[in-house]
């Protein structure tokens, strides 16, 4: 395997591993936030929910740079 | 079916003799969705509650105290106690009971109350015991200030060298210091400094005399009597529970059904001598609630349906096939459908089970699922949305094990054949040769799988389009046209990634030649991509319109579209996902199994493998499969189209689960 090759995987790893962080952080206090409203009213579990995953697209992305730098190694 | 249950505007008017007899047909029948009276005039006010109103009441009101008393609020009645039955007993048995109940309870509670304070006492004075000095000579001084308490650390050194004269008791105690301390009144300030340092915590004495050790034997031989008391008076209350519980539950619901009929008139409009009825019936049930008048009424009340007015929002009854209705569970989750909105419970049902079967895609898990959807569909059934939560689960797992077992053949993360990439691959071909090879295989056809879930978010988005148009095309034409260029926007963009992947992808390969076989394939190069220039037209076609349509912001949300089809390739990131989870613990722990030779090493590994495979890759896996499953609904889907915010059509109707209607 040569140089460019395994800095092209490094390269998929942090895109799908800081993605994943950036993920984690919004999800996490999106989270507690969509917890406290739906303690306040069982209702807000859907809107609370569909908030909720809204950062998830977000790691999709690293994901598909990932499969990109992979495909094009 | 996509529209809901058509409604209609009806009004029920009768002669006020038959205020009762109507109200009592509809909650029979429970087919209107009474609207509020509110507009008071000259003519008509607000009706009064019915005669027996106020007697069912203060019933009710002694049925649930001494429900409370009885502590039977979650009992279930094992036979229904037939309503005549209740009517003839209840006066009878709410004396016997309300005195029998509230005397038996009050005295409870006072025995209760006397134990509390007695062990209470017992709390302060335990620590007191070893000081040896009587209760009574800690207090009532005129010049001595007494300190009686706990602290974390003893005091008395502190005290007496900062207090000339002082006189302090201790004893170590379960960590804590017992003080008695004693000064001047004057040198007051200077303990309650010291003390406070000491983290003093005052134990208030109470109101006895004597020494605190046979104090202590006295009230615990008065708690223990106390206690005897308790259970007698138990015991009695048991067997009034025993022997009228069914009773006063069946009781109590049959009164709350005649207090919310009686007081139904509350909220309708009656003048001198009649009453007016305003609400919305489901269409096809118009003539159910007219047969019934006629029949019960003898002509003294009739219904008539009315136009609708322009601002009018009749409620909304989801009006779903049998199969489709559990899904409607998702929409209880986020909000009704307004009444002329597209219903999209029809397409969850297929998206869902769809999504979810190619994330999953493992014929193992997804016999587990299903199997673990029947259970919780068949077992819980007192539980309508358990009911409905199973027959999800249960679709969701059908549709894994089909994915499972033709399109990627493996079961439990195990292939049914090696990989032609990897022929030492652990497979089901050891055991058993299943003649099923798969269509793709998760690990190395990952081009194709991102290819599926493009193709998969294109035709949901899509038909999101078409839902946002028909929604806007009666109330706004500009909204509808926007949806339109949405839509052109989308199919310019997703023709680009086709045209750009070609015939590296079955899946592209299969739209270029079908969907855009009639697309014109001039292109040109831009920084080295190949642009098709049908892609280009549509995608500037729809970029030019929006503008027009909503306004020059709505440019900077152009991006959002491609987003929102990226975002779908979360499909085959889970696949992939779950598929090399559960490969890596089979890769670590399958070699174990077969190849160490070793029994107790193998049996080590099969337990890994089955709590891994269990935990990480069926729980987790199918949770976040379901999640995903239903997030490309809500956000990517939904948004397209669903406004929500209808009312629930919520008729006038009560449900009786203990007690049986006369006929």
């Amino acid at each position: 395997m040569d140089l460019g090759t395994g800095l092209a995987l490094v390269g998929a790893g942090i895109a799908v591993g800081v993605a994943g962080l950036g993920t984690g952080v919004a999800q996490g206090q999106v989270g507690a936030a969509a917890v406290g409203a739906t303690a306040e009213d069982p209702k807000m579990f859907g809107k609370g929910l569909i908030l909720m995953v809204l950062p998830e697209t977000i790691v999709i992305f690293g994901f598909v740079v990932a499969i990109l730098l992979w495909i094009s190694k | 079916m996509l529209r809901p249950e058509e409604m209609t505007r009806s009004v029920v008017v009768g002669s006020i003799d038959s205020l009762g007899v109507t109200i009592e047909c509809l909650y029979e029948l429970g087919v209107l969705h009474l609207i509020d009276f509110t507009a008071q005039d000259e003519e008509f006010r607000i009706g009064q509650p019915l005669r027996e109103a106020s007697d069912a009441s203060q019933k009710l009101l002694k049925l649930r105290s001494m429900i409370r008393s009885l502590d039977i609020e979650k009992h279930k009645p094992v036979d229904k106690v037939p309503v005549r039955v209740i009517k003839r007993r209840i006066e009878q048995a709410l004396v016997t009971l309300d005195l029998n109940v509230s005397s038996k309870a009050d005295a409870r509670q006072k025995i209760q109350t006397l134990i509390r304070e007695k062990e209470g006492d017992i709390r302060a004075l335990e620590p007191l015991v070893n000081l040896g000095i009587p209760v009574e000579n800690y207090e009532g001084y005129d010049n001595i200030a007494p300190f009686i308490g706990l602290c974390k650390r003893d005091p008395s050194k502190a005290i007496s060298s900062k207090i000339q004269e002082s006189e302090t008791l201790n004893e170590v105690r379960k960590g804590d210091v017992v003080v008695a301390v004693f000064v001047r009144s004057e040198d007051r300030a200077e303990a309650v400094r010291i003390l406070s340092e000491h983290d003093f915590q005052e134990i208030k004495l109470p109101k006895l005399q004597g020494n605190p050790a046979d104090l202590v034997g006295r009230l615990r031989g008065e708690i223990k009597d106390l206690e005897d008391d308790l259970k007698r008076v138990e015991n009695d209350i048991n067997s009034i529970r025993k022997q009228f519980a069914d009773f006063i539950i069946s009781s109590e619901e049959d009164l709350a059904i005649e207090v919310l009929m009686a007081e139904t008139p509350l909220r309708i409009a009656t003048s001198a001598n009649s009453f007016v009825i305003d609400g919305w019936i489901p269409t096809s049930r118009v003539h159910e609630i007219q047969t019934a008048l006629d029949t019960l009424c003898c002509g003294l009340a009739f219904v008539e349906t009315i136009p609708p007015e322009e601002h009018d929002e009749p409620p909304v009854e989801l009006k779903n096939p049998k199969a489709v209705k559990p899904f409607e569970f998702f929409m209880n989750l986020v909000s009704t459908p307004k009444y002329d909105e597209i219903d999209p419970t029809l397409i969850l049902f297929i998206t869902f089970p769809l999504f979810f079967g190619f994330m999953v895609g493992d014929l193992g898990f997804g016999v587990g699922l299903a199997l673990l959807g029947a259970v919780i569909r068949f077992k819980f059934k007192e539980y309508p949305d358990a009911v409905k939560l199973g027959s999800i689960i249960l679709a969701g797992g059908i549709l894994a094990s089909i994915f499972g077992l033709f399109v990627f053949a493996e079961a439990f993360g195990v292939p049914f054949h090696p990989p032609e990439a990897n022929p030492d691959e652990y497979s089901w071909a050891a055991a058993v040769n299943i003649p099923i090879h798969p269509m793709l295989e998760k690990m190395h056809d990952i081009k194709e799988m991102l290819a599926i879930s493009f193709v998969a978010g294109w035709l949901h988005l899509s038909l999101g389009f078409v839902f946002g148009f028909v929604n806007n095309v009666h109330h706004s034409k500009k909204h509808a046209i926007a949806k339109v260029a949405w839509f052109l926007l989308l199919l310019g963009l997703f023709e680009e990634m086709m045209f750009f992947v070609g015939e590296a992808t079955a899946t592209s390969g299969f739209m270029n030649s079908t969907v855009f076989a009639a697309f014109p394939d001039a292109s040109f190069s831009f920084s080295g991509i190949e642009v098709s220039i049908a892609a280009v037209v549509l995608m500037v076609t729809g970029a030019v319109v929006l503008p027009l349509t909503e306004g020059p912001l709505v440019l900077t949300e152009i991006v959002g579209i491609f987003t929102n089809l990226v975002s779908y390739a979360r499909l085959a990131a889970l696949a992939i996902g779950k598929g090399g989870m559960a490969f890596a613990f089979n890769t670590m722990l399958l070699p174990l199994i077969f190849d160490s030779g070793n029994i107790a090493i193998a049996a080590l590994a099969a337990v890994g493998l089955v709590i891994t495979q269990l935990f990480f890759v069926f729980f987790l896996g199918s949770l976040s499969a379901g999640i995903q499953a239903i997030r490309l609904n809500y956000v990517e889907f939904f948004i397209k189209f669903f406004e929500g915010g209808g009312t629930d059509f919520s008729p006038l109707r009560y449900e009786r689960k203990y007690s049986v209607a006369n006929k």
